[in-house]
């Protein structure tokens, strides 16, 4: 017992003698001497101090000395600002982000400061585009006052912080809208993000006040930064519809708006999404193909074949041309959705056509409808049906006289066009014209008729070939037999000669 | 039935009367052949002429569609094979009839060894068909290439390799057969070139000669006729007998040859690309395949000699030694049975079939 008391005395002792000899004495707040003596001073020495009094970071007690270093503690300037006390002054560019991650880089510190921050923003900075030399190589093309600013820095959920979400379209405009600062690093890059966000559902909303809604941040991040190109960006067009879905798949956020919450779920079983997100093509459209990015808004009910068309340019430009173009503007139809859906589109099948109960035509054109709508679409499944048949058929005969070991490589390599008439002729069903559709099914009937005919021949070839030698075997042995009692013949005679 | 035999004799007349055949008909008569127990052998000397006559007459069919340039050589072939009216069944008879005439002429050869019937005074007819034989695999190697498909055109290539191991003209002669330094279209028109034009003119020559030493000559008796009496010897008259047999197998070879070809068509095989990686199992055509495995179990080094070059040098060696038979044969030519001659005959054949099949199983 007695030696635990001993230990803890010695324990006092040794922190007491630190104290006493600490060269550096802890300043309380309304001590620091420099914000006193700068609060006396005018315009640029005294702005700082000014609006130091909000900083958050003053909360903290973190005082001037901490981020300039020098001394505190007296008011005598040519001791407190003494460079051989350590008096940094105004931090060089390459420099100032050094301050900041000295707390912010040092899990430790931020504790024992109260503060839960996480301690990897500088780590995700220099991976960042931002986190780059700048053109100048005097410092990163971004740090942290670019965008938090310096001495009056405040919480982002703080209205007065800078990057406050109402506030960082413009903060980021402040680079992002500058043609000539954007030039320095990237000249291909649009300067018009942030006019066209403005005309966006999100930014109308944002210029609201809406917090929720997204601005730059949201999407593409805020300390790690990177391009569209790099894909670990959260913008790398495979990653868009995960970003979209963190706000559009929570049904809380979106209550607020009256918006279903299942545009992601669904379009990842569709065929853009499984072409995007497991068949990892990239050309595939994500949410942002359609709904725009920057000027996000839904396609319209007139624009969606303009925007399916984009991709899909001849059926889009079919559709424009064909009678159902001013039916359903009558209607109020969406254009390509109606029969094809929108975020869960599935591959198109030819069930899709005909008077059948699962195809889309039958939504307008039943038995009771009075024009040609129901027997053309009858028609059309049916032609559509006969070819398949066809081809089925004819490459079945093909398979069996290369079976026999009949060259039909022509007509094989022939058949291979009834997937592009097939193809030609499911796209000019957009047109609605069934003349049209009839002339390009045509060729590929003429396909399997002509290779029916060489498969047939083929086979017919193989049996002639066989019969053909069949006889002249049976000619050839014969005249073999023929000779050979011819021989035995003479040989007797000659035989009975001698 | 009396007027018909009254039409042909009158005919019969006529051609007598302007190209005297009863003169020939009567000398045929006059020729006689040996008939023994080996008279069979005697047989496929015929055949084979046969078979060149189906080459010649198959091949100037194919002529007439085939383009012996590196663009179009493949699809003619294939254009024969699928287009031209029975197209396939001349291009399939004239390879099957190529192997089986290299075939009849080895048979022929060893017969012709067996029996002896390269001695005095028959050397120059051994002479003359070693080269034919050595002729035939020219137009064997030649007609590989023609069809310019994968197979053919990696086989031409390690072929033509072996020639650049020679010593001192290796190399020029590769050249020569490539008409480059790689297996190119220039080498597929050489090897037309050789095997429609060069190779049937020099062959036609030997052939003829090879065929009037038989005629002049007459056929060989065998060797131990010599110490029979007249009574114990048998003939029979080469017209009508020899030469009526001679047919019927001509017949029999024939409905061989067509079954073979409708059953068994040639495979065309994928179009030649100098860029694709060498196939599986590239090899020469039958008859070369006893040489081509020999070379493979022959080590890189022979002591100080390259191991190729040592093959080449064996099968050079031991064909000159073929070919000179009947000057070192000297038992056999004062008439002495020599025993030891049919034990390197058999050794020979042996040889050939064992590593022929080896070629193929171990491929």
């Amino acid at each position: 017992m007695k030696k635990i008391i001993y230990i803890v005395a010695l324990l006092f002792l040794v922190i007491g003698i630190n104290q006493v000899f600490s060269k550096k004495k802890p300043i309380i707040v309304g001590d620091d001497l420099c914000e006193n003596c700068h609060l006396t001073l005018e315009d640029k020495n005294l702005l700082p101090a000014q609006a130091y009094a909000t900083d958050i970071h003053k909360s903290k007690n973190i005082t001037c000395a901490d981020c300039h270093g020098g001394d505190a503690t007296t008011y005598d300037m040519d001791v407190a600002m003494d460079r051989n006390r350590g008096f940094l002054g105004v931090p060089k560019p390459q420099d100032r982000m050094k301050m900041c991650i000295k707390c912010h880089s040092d899990e430790k510190r931020m504790k024992r400061l109260g503060s839960a921050l996480p301690t990897d923003q500088f780590k995700k900075l220099q991976n960042s585009v931002h986190g780059q030399p700048s053109s100048n190589n005097r410092g990163y093309i971004a740090d942290c006052i670019s965008c938090h600013g310096v001495h009056n820095i405040a919480s982002p959920g703080n209205p007065a912080s800078t990057v406050y979400a109402t506030k960082i379209p413009a903060l980021c405009g402040n680079c992002h809208s500058n043609a000539n600062y954007m030039k320095m690093y990237n000249h291909k890059l649009p300067i018009d993000q942030v006019e066209k966000y403005k005309t966006s559902l999100h930014g109308i909303q944002n210029s609201k006040g809406d917090i929720t809604v997204a601005q730059c941040a949201s999407c593409h991040g805020h300390h790690d930064i990177r391009t569209a190109k790099d894909p670990k960006s959260s913008v790398y067009v495979s990653n868009i519809p995960e970003v979209c879905s963190k706000c559009h798949s929570d049904a809380k956020k979106m209550s607020k708006y009256n918006l279903p919450t299942d545009q992601y779920s669904k379009f990842v079983t569709s065929v853009h999404g499984v072409a995007l997100l497991k068949k990892h093509d990239m050309s595939a459209p994500s949410c942002n193909s359609c709904h725009g990015n920057h000027g996000a808004v839904p396609p319209g009910v007139e624009s969606i074949s303009n925007v399916c068309g984009t991709c899909h340019n001849l059926n889009g430009e079919m559709f424009s041309k064909s009678p159902h173009k001013a039916a359903f503007d009558k209607e109020h139809l969406p254009e390509c959705e109606t029969c094809h859906g929108n975020h869960g589109i599935m591959p198109t099948t030819d069930n899709m056509i005909g008077t059948g109960s699962e195809t889309t035509c039958i939504k307008c054109h039943d038995e009771s409808d009075k024009g040609k709508g129901n027997e053309y679409a009858y028609e059309m499944r049916r032609l559509i049906d006969s070819l398949k048949a066809d081809e089925k058929n004819v490459l079945s005969l093909l398979g069996q006289a290369n079976a026999l070991g009949m060259d039909v490589a022509d007509a094989m390599f022939a058949m291979k066009d009834i997937r592009q008439v097939l193809i030609q002729t499911r796209t000019c069903i957009h047109l609605a014209n069934f003349r049209v559709f009839k002339e390009t099914l045509q060729p590929g009937f003429e396909i399997t008729k002509k290779a029916a005919i060489e498969g047939k021949n083929a086979i017919d070839d193989y049996h002639f070939r066989r019969t053909g030698l069949g006889f002249a075997t049976i000619i050839v042995t014969i005249l073999a037999l023929s000779l050979y009692l011819k021989i035995k013949k003479i040989e007797k005679v000659q035989k009975e000669k001698s | 039935m009396i007027e018909l035999t009254s039409l042909k004799k009158r005919i019969s007349a006529w051609i007598d009367e302007r190209y005297e055949i009863s003169n020939l008909i009567s000398y045929m008569k006059k020729k006689s052949v040996p008939k023994f127990r080996a008279t069979f052998w005697y047989y496929l000397g015929g055949i084979t002429l046969l078979l060149f006559i189906v080459q010649v007459v198959s091949g100037i069919l194919l002529l007439m569609y085939y383009k012996g340039t590196e663009n179009l050589a493949f699809e003619s072939v294939q254009f024969i094979n699928t287009k031209v009216y029975f197209g396939w069944l001349i291009r399939s008879i004239h390879s099957w009839s190529a192997n089986l005439m290299i075939l009849g002429a080895f048979l022929h050869m060893f017969s012709v060894f067996f029996l002896r019937s390269y001695r005095k005074p028959r050397e120059l007819t051994w002479y003359t068909g070693f080269i034919l034989l050595l002729l035939g695999f020219g137009f064997g190697f030649s007609g590989y290439l023609l069809p310019w498909n994968e197979l053919a055109y990696f086989a031409t290539k390690v072929g033509t390799d072996i020639v650049k191991q020679v010593p001192f003209v290796g190399h020029y002669f590769m050249v020569l057969l490539r008409g480059g330094e790689e297996v190119t279209g220039a080498t597929l028109s050489r090897f037309y070139g050789f095997h429609v034009a060069v190779l049937p003119a020099i062959f036609t020559v030997f052939l003829t000669a090879h065929l009037m030493f038989i005629q002049r000559q007459g056929i060989h008796e065998p060797e131990d006729w010599k110490n029979k009496s007249e009574s114990e010897r048998s003939y029979m008259p080469f017209f009508p007998n020899f030469l009526l047999r001679d047919l019927l197998l001509w017949l029999i070879v024939i409905n061989i040859l067509a079954i073979l070809a409708v059953f068994f068509p040639w495979e065309l095989g994928q179009k030649a690309n100098a860029f694709a990686p060498a196939p599986k199992g590239i090899r020469p055509e039958w008859y070369f395949m006893f040489m081509f495995q020999t070379l493979k179990y022959i080590p890189g080094k022979v002591w100080f000699i390259d191991g190729e070059l040592l093959g080449i040098g064996f099968f050079g060696i031991a064909g000159f030694l073929w070919f000179m038979l009947p000057f070192w044969d000297k038992r056999t030519k004062i008439g002495i049975r020599n025993k030891l001659l049919n034990y390197i005959g058999i050794i020979v054949i042996m040889f050939i079939i064992v590593l022929t099949i080896l070629g193929y199983v171990l491929e």
